[in-house]
């Protein structure tokens, strides 16, 4: 194929112009949804981390069946599940809704993993030391331990959010006016695949900055594990 | 209660699509089957290129497609192929787009797992084996690529699973894996009880692999006395 | 005094390093004579182990000839990998390989570099193991080693190439004081069977006792060399005096 017609097919400037508007609009709802996700599914995970760490074992034997089971579903599957199946019983979420919750439940449960791993790695001296000087176990955990475990954490914390967050796409299946899905049909109608190219810089604009950013942060706070 | 046990565990609709589930599930295995070792292959590939490869533009090139590659929504990539390539005048079955979309993805992640392996061997193992005359390609496969996957080996073992769980995204493109045959079943029945049975064998598949990688990633961060 | 032959093994001629803008070493000219051992000693920071590691280019002079054996190994074309099948290399911190048993680690230069059958290897290296006292662990993993041990091994490892040199960067350094002793041994006898050492160390009791000649640097520099007696009892240069009288308070 011809530079020309490359040109013409994958970068028609004419198409561009008139399906900018709809592809932006879905980078909007693209990274609206990423950022309710990271914000949501933080929260929870260092929630469920500080539950684990209480002392009932029921508790966490509750969240790590949970946590477990979050891990093990495609979230693809979870979607599908929220948005086609939920309504048969009268619950009927919005793609928005149905993908965010999804994906908020997923990265809840990774990061409650990575989370646990920070609180885990700590000697146990840190927490008997700050015992030792009157404070309960959630003041403990709230102003020693966890804020520690973060510190620790942000390496594997921020590889995990940038691969969930990439679900977003997985919303296109729920109909979500996302990127891929404004693109895909934008493409179909225009009968050129000029707005799916703008889809895929869309998500690389929105990403790539991401993931070099997450490869300095591995650098400066070494890579977790080893 | 009633509407749960009618719609999600629905035993006629059960009985009628449990072997059109299972047909899926088998290409679902097959597809891992298939992209897992060669995702293996190409990011062992890729991270040895990183390490054996000098020259600056290579190395430029290679920090690009593995940074590309992790960017890329692995769904995104597999439309973008799916519908792009034609235009191209590329005929690729819709399994053969899959194929490539995780290898062009799989190549990266695995890269990078790989390539932090190889960083977190220690340059002495690397002067020891030269100093006795091994070449840098000697070095890499008989002392530093055994010592880098023993070290990332949990690393590798999750992003396995990931992969099968990605496996899913095969059904957007048609590609008669186990959630598309859920999901056309369901569609067929008006009832989602496929849906949950797709969920289900998911989890009875992938939540021992879940334990396991619990106890691989606990036994890194406290090895047990004795464990060379 | 070994009566060896009087050809240089190896012949180090105005040896430049530069690391960035730090002038490290500083014009090193060195013989060394088949059959002889030579020891290294000098304050930390003098550039013994970067001189070391410059002969086997570990690291690579930045200007200067090394000859092994009569061949410049900074000569374009030159093969580093057989440079390293004749001049070996104990390491300070052993760096044995912990995926591998002890005549494994032994038998992988011996099967990748000489091309050696299985069998044959394993015959040659446990001659190597033999020699160090090591034989007995052939099976065990280096994580079950003591440090001594490791070392040997890390011994054995280079000495089953039969390289025509080998050279010690601080082999003993990182080994508890009671294992030190059992090393020194091992490389004492090396020298007797007429092995040619270079041997960067901070035992100055090993220095004076089982060399042929010591040489003392500092600053990146050769100050004074000469045989034991005349370095450590009389020594020429005020810097080697001062060195010699700063390590003479300490027990050694």
């Amino acid at each position: 194929m011809q530079l020309e017609q490359l040109i013409f097919t994958f970068f028609n400037g004419e198409v561009a112009v008139r399906y900018l508007p709809q592809i932006l609009k879905g980078a909007v709802v693209t990274v609206e949804l990423g950022l309710v996700i990271i914000a949501a599914g933080l929260a929870l995970g260092l929630l469920l981390a500080y539950l684990r760490s209480l002392p009932s074992r029921a508790l966490r034997l509750l969240i790590t069946i949970w946590v477990d089971i979050l891990r093990a579903l495609p979230p693809l599957v979870l979607i599908i599940l929220f948005y086609y199946a939920l309504p048969f019983l009268g619950v009927s979420l919005s793609a928005f809704a149905a993908t965010w919750l999804a994906l908020t439940l997923v990265l809840a449960a990774f990061s409650e993993e990575v989370f646990w791993a920070g609180i885990e790695s700590q000697p146990r001296g840190v927490m008997e030391a700050a015992r030792s000087t009157g404070l309960t176990h959630t003041q403990a955990m709230a102003h020693v331990i966890l804020p520690q475990a973060c510190r620790l954490m942000i390496a594997p914390l921020t590889n995990r959010v940038i691969a969930i967050t990439k679900g977003t796409a997985y919303g296109s299946v729920a109909a979500l006016n996302e990127i891929l899905n404004e693109a895909t049909s934008a493409s179909s109608f225009a009968g050129n695949p000029t707005p799916l190219m703008m889809g895929a810089v869309g998500y690389l604009v929105i990403f790539l900055p991401v993931v070099i950013a997450g490869r300095t942060i591995e650098r400066r706070h070494g890579a977790g594990r080893h | 209660m009633d509407l749960i046990v009618q719609y999600f565990f629905n035993l006629e609709v059960l009985k009628e699509v449990t072997p059109y589930v299972l047909a899926g599930l088998w290409t679902s295995l097959k597809i891992s089957a298939w992209v897992i070792p060669l995702g293996l292959l190409s990011g062992l590939l890729v991270a040895m290129a990183g390490f054996l490869v000098r020259n600056r533009l290579v190395r430029a090139l290679l920090v690009v497609y593995i940074d590309l590659f992790r960017a890329f929504p692995p769904l995104v990539l597999l439309i973008f192929l799916y519908t792009g390539l034609p235009y191209l005048g590329v005929e690729l079955s819709p399994m053969g787009c899959v194929a490539l979309g995780f290898m062009l993805n799989n190549s990266s992640y695995f890269g990078e797992i790989f390539r932090a392996g190889l960083e977190s061997v220690s340059r002495g193992q690397h002067e020891a084996a030269r100093s006795t005359g091994l070449t840098r390609f000697q070095s890499l496969i008989h002392v530093e690529i055994p010592q880098a996957v023993r070290n990332v080996f949990p690393d590798l073992v999750s992003n396995m699973i990931e992969v099968v769980k990605l496996t899913t995204i095969a059904s957007v493109v048609s590609v008669p894996d186990m959630l598309y045959a859920a999901r056309t079943a369901q569609s067929m029945l008006y009832n989602p009880t496929p849906i949950v049975l797709a969920a289900a064998i998911y989890l009875a598949l992938l939540w021992p692999l879940v334990m396991l990688l619990n106890h691989l990633e606990t036994r890194q961060r406290r090895p047990s006395a004795g464990a060379a | 005094m070994t009566a060896a032959a009087t050809v240089a093994l190896l012949q180090v001629k105005n040896l430049q390093k530069y690391y960035g803008s730090t002038h490290v070493l500083k014009g090193m000219d060195l013989e060394i004579k088949t059959g002889e051992l030579v020891s290294i000693i000098g304050p930390s920071g003098s550039g013994k182990s970067t001189f070391l590691r410059c002969c086997n280019r570990m690291e690579d002079a930045s200007s200067g000839a090394v000859l092994v054996e009569g061949q410049d190994i900074y000569a374009s074309g030159s093969n580093l990998n057989h440079l390293r099948e004749r001049v070996g290399m104990v390491f300070q911190a052993f760096n044995l390989y912990p995926h591998l048993d002890v005549l494994n680690n032994v038998t992988l230069a011996l099967r990748q570099v000489k091309k050696l059958g299985r069998a044959q290897s394993e015959v040659v290296a446990m001659e190597a193991l033999k020699r160090v006292g090591m034989d007995h662990k052939a099976r065990s993993r280096p994580g079950q080693l003591s440090g001594g041990q490791q070392q040997r091994v890390g011994i054995a490892r280079s000495i089953a190439l039969q390289p025509a040199l080998v050279l010690f960067d601080e082999p003993t350094s990182a080994l508890d004081p009671e294992m030190v002793g059992g090393v020194l041994e091992v490389m004492r006898e090396l020298r007797e069977d007429g092995m040619t050492m270079v041997v960067v160390t901070h035992e100055m009791g090993f220095a004076k006792a089982a060399s042929d000649r010591v040489v003392f640097m500092d600053g990146g520099v050769i100050v004074e060399q000469g045989t034991p007696t005349q370095v450590f009892d009389s020594p020429s240069q005020p810097r080697t005096a001062a060195f010699i009288a700063g390590i003479g308070s300490r027990t050694v």
